[in-house]
């Protein structure tokens, strides 16, 4: 892969990566580039503490919509609430988080395995305990996508 | 809407293996006189059988359904589709009910537990996947 540095003073900054597919490489570019505007910060409340949180988004590890409510876990387990809806949260966070059902998202740095039942359904345990279903159709794309690699 | 389009697609597709089959079935057995009514008979319920088969797979992909119940209900309609058209065929007789109903869930169960295994092979390999 090639380095190019274009130093172009009257164009808005940006950085373009071309690539054949996503890889490590380019998540750690993304995580960088968003870090260095700040973006990778998210403004959460804590209905326990009665407080406004940040949230780093790796410390997120899973996203959730329930009755009607946003919903992020934090690696400890701990339970927000996001004014965002979650498929505004799935654009702007990065690609480590994936589809695990219509109404949640995963952090794939948090997930300690898949498990599979013998029903046959498949769901995902997360490093702090955490259990979430996973629904048939994410789980053919988190396939292709994980055998991609 | 969709899923009822899934349905019709996949059990048109399907419909056509039924007489397919029947004629090798005929073909294959001892030489003997069949009825034009009979023949067509067959022919127009393997139709049928094969369309409610194919069409009925649709069930997994209902997300709201759970896995075990999306099981059992497309075994259910299976095995409704299967011994009705048998037993309006006359390809098997009351007395086999049984016999029939123990082999098609023994046989259902053994193509259960090979689709497990290969979600279970999947999820492993998407484990190590992860780890490594």
């Amino acid at each position: 892969m090639k380095f190019r540095l274009e130093i172009c003073p009257d164009r808005d900054e940006e950085v373009v990566a071309t690539v054949h597919e996503p890889n490590d490489l380019t998540e750690k570019i993304e995580r960088l580039v968003r870090e260095d505007a700040g973006e990778t910060k998210l403004t959460v409340y804590s209905e326990e503490r009665d407080m406004l949180c940040v949230l780093d988004e790796q410390d997120v590890e899973c996203v959730f919509v329930s009755g009607g409510k946003t919903f992020v876990t934090d690696r400890d387990g701990k339970s927000y609430v996001s004014r965002l809806r979650l498929y505004a949260l799935e654009e702007m966070l990065p690609a480590c988080f994936i589809r695990i059902h219509k109404s949640a998202l995963a952090n794939q740095n948090c997930i300690d395995r898949f498990e599979v039942s013998f029903s046959g359904a498949v769901s995902v345990r997360f490093r702090s305990g955490k259990k979430e279903f996973v629904s048939r159709r994410c789980f053919a794309q988190i396939r292709r996508r994980l055998e991609k690699k | 809407m969709k899923h009822i389009k899934d349905f019709m697609m996949r059990g048109l597709m399907a419909s056509v293996g039924g007489p397919v089959i029947l004629a090798l079935v005929y073909r294959s057995l001892p030489a003997q006189t069949l009825r034009v009514q009979e023949v067509c008979l067959g022919i127009l319920t393997s139709a049928l059988m094969a369309f409610i088969a194919g069409g009925i797979s649709v069930l997994y992909d209902l997300e709201k359904l759970p896995l075990l119940a999306a099981t059992f209900l497309h075994a259910a309609v299976l095995f409704a589709d299967y011994i009705l058209i048998y037993l309006l065929n006359g390809w098997i007789k009351p007395a086999q009910i049984l016999l029939f109903t123990g082999i098609f869930f023994g046989g259902y169960f053994a193509v259960w537990l090979l689709v497990w295994q290969i979600i279970r092979m999947r999820v492993k390999r998407i484990n190590r996947r992860m780890q490594g």
